[in-house]
């Protein structure tokens, strides 16, 4: 068993790595734009980021709770759609109808949250699917405010002098300015008394609530914060690429395209979806470019999927990090602790207490708990 | 609830009266699980709730914790009503309550289930930390209550099933009841670690936390408590003292059918 001040540290060294970590990822991300060459592998960049915003957005709700919704599309088509609708129809100014369509969609995600936190697992799962059915068909049909099948065109933020490699380069930075944002909430609820609430829900709801945790409030105000990223997420897009088409934005796929990038990352991991986003993001665009216009790069995405599923279940962020655990000290572990051990602890500690008969009795037949397990 | 401040329980009652029921009934389908049972708990005391399988126990403890809503009757805690309040309302007024086949928080580790069970109280606390020092401190000091404070950094899932069970009272614990609803503590683990239990349990009420225990082990039932109900039929057919109740022939009927 390793001693105190190895167990810190081991913690030390894993804290620096992990501060290392992040800087790399930062300098990578930040350099990006000017190492990939071309406009179209930057235009590559900008939707990987966008995936990458959108997972994240994601993982706040199934993440922390556990629900596992395959209708995010609809908050991110909607905050797509609200951006639009508000820079075509007033003169607001593109970045604060962004922020303002967000806000909407935050607003909107209250009553409906409400009305599917009630049920769990895969009735939420069904739920979730048919709020993106019912807006694609409103989408399609009201034709005379959202463009309908013809699609919405939305006007470009910056001016016509800035050229085609700038604006790539431009929403490249936004969307990691974003993606940042989302990745410092995810990190700061991640720690709290808030995020121990949620996950209490994610491992036993009605544990978590027989314990005194609020469970319903907890998973709404996840689900709005979730949304509101979300359609943040969507409406950073619509401005960049200038063209909605219901049959994209609410459609079940792109909801799926964020659950598989969260699991294969892992849904419990801070950089988990963005990770999927990148490998899935980058698989979806290579398929794409080398099998056209079928629809292998679906069949080949399904075979990641099952891949995953099968050999690791929990993503591949947990499955490197216990790879890694296997190298690093032990902080402590049952196994490692043999009965002699903890006598010996208890007998340092009894020393210490003025330890009652009774008290020495109950730690004997812990010992032999402990020696069992 | 007519008064803020519930008086004092009559002089001639000899007891004071805790959680109560009246009428509490609970049907599934066909099934009358708990039948207008009227109950009332010793405040302070360790109670035992027993009976046959299916007599209603379990479905009794959970239309009292709220985590299944009672067709009819009310439930009150030490003179306020508490009838059809959510679970984790009926938790904050000073009930806790472990669960039949013992629940942790599996995929979290030790320290975190006892975390869990930390009331916030304000919005800045509730974006503070969960690691909180004086959170830790007393997590771990419940931990070394129960005996299993080596292991604070596994998840739950990984430790043995009776260390899940003095988790899940040391979870209990954490959020400070001062009335603890215990279902089958001694159910599943050996006899060391039931002796063990009874022994937290008794010190327990001794600092004046009260009881209510649903167990099988008629000999910790009898070793353990101040005050026995028994069920059959989701309704209770005779209370007392464990002494007179192991003699009464209803009980005798109920369990053995004689």
């Amino acid at each position: 068993m390793p001693s105190d001040s190895e167990v810190r540290r081991g913690s030390v060294l894993i804290t620096t790595l992990k501060i290392v970590g992040v800087l790399v990822l930062a300098a990578a991300v930040l350099s990006f734009p000017s190492v990939a060459g071309n406009a179209f592998i930057l235009s590559v960049g900008v939707v990987i980021m966008s995936y990458a915003v959108l997972a994240t957005s994601w993982n706040f709700v199934g993440g922390f709770t556990g629900y596992m919704s395959l209708g995010h599309a609809a908050y991110s088509g909607l905050g797509a759609y609200g951006t639009g609708l508000i820079v075509i129809h007033t003169d607001i100014n593109p970045w604060v109808a962004l922020g303002l369509s967000g806000l909407l969609v935050a607003v909107l995600a209250v009553p409906v949250g409400i009305a599917s936190l009630r049920v769990r697992g895969a009735s939420f799962v069904i739920v979730s699917i048919a709020m993106v059915l019912i807006l694609l068909l409103v989408f399609q049909s009201w034709g005379e405010v959202t463009g309908g099948s013809n699609g919405l065109r939305v006007p470009r933020p910056f001016g016509p002098e800035v050229l085609r490699p700038e604006q790539h380069e431009r929403f490249f930075y936004l969307h990691a300015a974003l993606l940042a944002t989302a990745l410092l909430v995810w990190w700061l609820i991640d720690r709290s008394r808030f995020g121990i609430g949620l996950k209490a829900v994610r491992e036993d709801e009605d544990k978590a609530q027989a314990l005194g945790v609020p469970t319903f409030n907890y998973k709404l105000v996840a689900f709005v914060v979730s949304a509101f990223f979300t359609a943040l997420g969507g409406g950073l897009y619509a401005l960049w690429f200038g063209f909605l088409d219901p049959i994209f934005q609410f459609s079940i796929l792109v909801g799926s395209y964020m659950v598989l990038m969260s699991l294969l990352g892992g849904i419990r991991s801070l950089f988990g979806p963005l990770l999927g986003a990148v490998i899935v993001g980058y698989a979806l665009e290579f398929f794409k470019a080398e099998y056209g216009d079928t629809q292998f790069h679906l069949v080949a995405l399904g075979l990641l999927l099952a891949i995953v599923v099968l050999f690791m279940p929990d993503g591949i962020i947990p499955a490197l990090t216990q790879l890694a655990r296997r190298f690093a000290p032990q902080a402590s572990s049952i196994r490692e602790m043999t009965a002699a051990d903890l006598a010996e602890r208890r007998r340092d500690a009894d020393a210490d207490a003025d330890g009652s008969s009774e008290e020495n009795n109950g730690t004997e037949h812990h010992v032999t708990e402990g020696a069992r397990s | 609830m007519t008064a803020p401040d519930p008086t004092p329980v009559e002089v001639e009652t000899p007891f004071e009266v805790g959680l109560a029921t009246e009428g509490l009934s609970k049907a599934f389908g066909g099934v009358q699980a708990v039948d207008g049972a009227s109950v009332q708990f010793h405040h302070g005391k360790v109670n035992a709730l027993i009976g046959p399988n299916g007599s209603g126990k379990t479905t009794f403890f959970n239309c009292v914790t709220g985590m299944i809503r009672a067709d009819a009757g009310t439930v009150s805690y030490r003179g306020r009503s508490i009838t059809g309040k959510a679970p984790h309302r009926i938790a904050r007024a000073g009930i806790g309550r472990s669960f039949q086949l013992c629940r942790v928080f599996p995929r979290m580790t030790v320290l975190e289930n006892m975390l869990t069970a930390v009331r916030p109280g304000s919005l800045p606390r509730l974006l503070a930390s969960a690691h909180h020092r004086d959170d830790v401190e007393r997590a771990r000091e419940l931990l070394a209550r129960v005996g299993i404070e080596h292991l604070e950094r596994a998840e739950a899932r990984d430790i043995s099933y009776g260390q899940q069970k003095l988790l899940e009272l040391a979870g209990v614990l954490m959020a400070d009841p001062e009335t603890i609803m215990l279902d089958e503590p001694a159910g599943g683990v050996n006899p060391a670690l039931i002796e063990r239990i009874a022994e937290l349990v008794r010190s327990l009420n001794a600092e004046g936390r009260t009881f209510i225990v649903v167990e099988h082990n008629m000999e910790l039932v009898m070793s353990l408590s101040d005050h026995v109900v028994v069920f059959d039929r989701g309704r209770p057919i005779c209370e007392g003292p464990p002494s007179v109740v192991q003699n009464d022939p209803r009980v005798l009927e109920a369990y053995l059918g004689i």
